[in-house]
């Protein structure tokens, strides 16, 4: 089999770690990820509209009001009663405008609104402080196990590796949630989408080490460098890898197209992630084994002459 | 004769791998069926496909239980609390206010959580206000029950004097006496301890009386001083009443007292829409995962498909029958990128199947061989996926809890498809029809002459 691949981890690493770095001073700058309502908290503006009503009409005139990030709901048995979150608004001034605005707009088409008991109250973060924390434990102490098993399935630099190449991708989604914060909020399906690459990259990783891992025990091998044994194997799993990936960013991809904001704010983080793995699972796990293994290999080699030979037939 | 009977084993060899496909195309059928329309009565569902069945009462709206749909996609109800510090508290200047809010709302959403509505939302509003939107209930009243009233618990002694209260207990909860009878357990602090203790040695031969809102739960003759701080409460008590009671008792020892403010519906935060458009984009993106799989893999493609469409069912039926789930938007999507990830371990064992018949193996030995040489990579990928939700399953909280049980379910899910449900197909397809070319693109480009697979057969 023709090998198509050479070890670029050096540049890969590079370029990843440049787009973390952007990310980074950008948030240093103030100018950091997009919270949206579910992690900012927001205002709630409560109408009693007397009469049934759409609910695309009040999407409608918030939306002509400039707002994106906004939740809009019917409350009570006869659904007479409007219920919006918007973000927060920096003055009493502001929610005065945009009641007005709101109510300009809507009393044209449901004239029996009651612009007077109007209440806006601000309410906290749906994603609460508990439940991100909680979110994070959990992703950390699901790594250290996801380790432990990779160790003992494969060996400890294959997990070192394979967790290094898990928060790569999961750094590379937050870092353009900032870059991109102009066309993304985090809301809390971030979470989701976060999880997702979890178990989507490391799945990645993995096949590459099965790969690796069953070379390892070919004895043609035994005197290449663990280096080229990481390129023949990314090679020989390339197809696998470019159809999966298809595969998945076809039901993702269309998700984009077709899906409304909420939807958006899942499956662009997901792309990312996506193509993060894709990336880092051809250009970078492999190589990381290869260099801990190799600098592993050769202090065995200075201590006890012969010892490479036997690790491999072992 | 010899020659006769291994021509008939092998019409019979066939005819079997036809048998077993034709049998499972049928099934997928009708599960698939049933899945989609239903077993109820109203001439749609099975009963239109099997006029002969008998009929039972089972309706539309009881049997089959829909899928829970969560806040964003149908709603539910909410209730906003006003939260105040109790008699206790409020001569306590030490006492930081926001954080007992924080508390109280950690306390209320683990115990929605723990009766498995895991896509709850508890904000706060305002300074001293919380909003809790339950989804998947179209009843106000069920909230009560849910959250808890806080229930008053008094111990009494032989006077009718009260000696202790519910701020003495530690925990309540429902359990069963020595006779399998549905009881309380409860255990008290140590101060609460002392005072039960000191109390019970002094009426030694009395009876005393514990009472919730003052409603008398047990009566029991004190025998000999309990110390130790742990009671159990018996009588004639149903299982429901036990746990309510328990669980009003453990409202009791919510840090803050709460007035209910609101209590309704609510409605949907997203049209119906957005449900529409997510599940056609659904229904083109699997067209799209098929059409690359048989456009890759050809014949297998095909079966993989079919698993694929096994795998659906199997998702669709598990998400209805597990508890703890609450489909929302993201849910959805998530799963709908699932089946994307699910063909997954086709593609490694079908990219494995190719290798071998480059080789030039006979395309029966090259899916047994490429099945085993997938195996391990299938295996290591999916359980450390699995492992990573289990984790995610008992240590996150609420929206995380929802999405590892949908997490786990799809992993297993998939790996039952593509190994047992793509094995079974393949492998009968390969006997029915040999040609290589049938499951493998690029043959005449990659196949290595016969005598180099010699070469290289140990």
């Amino acid at each position: 089999m023709k090998v198509l691949f050479k070890n670029y981890s050096v540049p890969a690493t590079i370029f990843a770690l440049a787009i973390m770095l952007v990310a980074l001073v950008m948030s240093i700058f103030g100018y950091g990820i997009n919270y949206g309502i579910d992690f900012a908290g927001g205002l709630n503006i409560s109408y009693n509209m007397n009469s049934t009503f759409q609910q695309s009409d009040v999407e409608d005139a918030l939306r002509a009001q400039g707002l994106t990030d906004f939740k809009v709901s019917t409350t009570g048995t006869e659904k007479t009663t409007l219920d919006i979150r918007i973000p927060k608004l920096s003055s009493e001034e502001e929610i005065q405008k945009l009641q007005s605005a709101l109510e300009t707009t809507l009393l044209a088409k449901y004239p029996d609104m009651d612009t007077t008991n109007a209440t806006a109250t601000y309410v906290g973060p749906v994603a609460g402080a508990t439940l991100v924390r909680n979110a994070i434990i959990s992703v950390c102490l699901a790594s250290v196990l996801m380790l432990g098993y990779i160790a003992l399935r494969f060996d400890l630099f294959s997990g070192i590796a394979a967790i290094v190449t898990l928060l790569h991708d999961v750094l590379i989604m937050i870092s353009f949630m900032v870059i991109l914060r102009n066309v993304v909020q985090m809301n809390s399906s971030f979470i989701a989408a976060m999880l997702t690459i979890v178990g989507y990259s490391i799945n990645n990783t993995i096949v590459v080490f099965d790969r690796i891992r069953e070379n390892n025990r070919n004895h043609e091998y035994a005197k290449m460098k663990r280096e080229d044994v990481v390129n023949l194997s990314v090679t020989q799993c390339l197809g696998r890898t470019v159809n999966t990936t298809l595969t998945t960013l076809f039901t993702v991809v269309c998700l984009y197209i077709m899906g409304v904001a909420s939807i958006r704010e899942f499956t662009l983080p997901i792309i990312i992630g996506i193509l993060a793995g894709l990336y880092s699972s051809v250009l970078m796990s492999g190589y990381y084994w290869a260099y801990l293994e190799e600098r592993y290999l050769n202090r065995k080699k200075k201590a006890k002459p012969g010892a490479k030979v036997q690790k491999a037939e072992a | 004769m010899k020659v006769n009977n291994r021509g008939r084993k092998k019409i019979n060899r066939k005819t079997s791998a036809a048998i077993g496909l034709a049998i499972l195309l049928v099934v997928t059928i009708f599960v698939g069926y049933i899945a989609l329309n239903g077993m109820w009565l109203d001439n749609r569902g099975l009963y239109k496909l099997l006029p002969w069945m008998p009929k039972t009462n089972v309706t539309k709206e009881t049997w089959p239980k829909p899928i829970a749909l969560g806040l964003d996609l149908k709603g539910g109800v909410y209730v906003e609390y006003e939260a105040t510090l109790n008699d206790e508290l409020k001569n306590d200047s030490n006492i930081n206010f926001d954080t007992l809010l924080t508390n109280t709302m950690d306390i209320i959403a683990k115990r929605l959580n723990e009766k498995g509505y895991t896509e709850t939302t508890v904000t706060k509003v305002g300074d001293t206000g919380i909003r809790v939107e339950i989804p998947d209930v179209t009843d106000p009243s069920v909230v009560l029950d849910l959250i808890g009233s806080p229930a008053k618990l008094e111990f009494l002694d032989s006077d009718g004097n009260v000696f202790m209260e519910g701020s003495d207990l530690k925990t309540a909860t429902a359990t069963v006496d020595e006779n399998s009878k549905p009881a309380l357990s409860f255990s008290l602090t140590d101060k609460g301890a002392k005072l039960f203790g000191d109390m019970t040695a002094k009426s030694i031969g009395k009876t005393i009386s514990i009472q919730l809102d003052g409603k008398e739960l047990m009566s029991p003759k004190v025998d000999e001083a309990i110390y130790g701080g742990s009671i159990l409460v018996t009588g004639s008590f149903t299982k429901d009443q036990v746990e309510t009671y328990a669980l009003q008792l453990q409202s009791g020892a919510l840090p803050l007292d709460l007035r209910q403010d609101k209590l309704d519906t609510i409605s949907a935060t997203l049209g119906d829409n957005a449900l529409t458009t997510s599940v056609n984009a659904a229904i083109i993106g699997i067209f799209l995962v098929m059409l690359l799989m048989i456009g890759r893999y050809r014949l297998a493609g095909a079966l993989a498909s079919w698993a694929l469409c096994i795998y659906i069912i199997l998702m669709f039926l598990l998400i209805a029958v597990v508890p703890g789930i609450q489909l929302t938007l993201p849910g959805i999507a998530g799963i709908i990128l699932g089946i994307g990830m699910a063909v997954d371990a086709n593609v490694i064992i079908f990219e494995r199947v190719k290798e071998e018949a480059y080789l030039g193996r006979p395309m029966m030995h090259a899916v047994r061989i490429g099945f085993k040489n997938a195996m391990s990579a299938v295996l290591d990928s999916n359980i450390t996926t699995i492992i990573a939700a289990i984790v995610l399953l008992f240590y996150g909280t609420g929206s995380v809890q929802g999405f590892a049980t949908t997490l786990l379910l799809s992993v297993i899910a998939s790996m039952f498809t593509a190994i047992t449900v793509t094995r079974f197909l393949l492998s009968r397809m390969v006997t029915l029809f040999k040609d290589p070319n049938l499951y493998v693109i690029g043959m005449k480009k990659h196949a290595v002459k016969p005598a180099a697979v010699a070469g290289e057969a140990k």
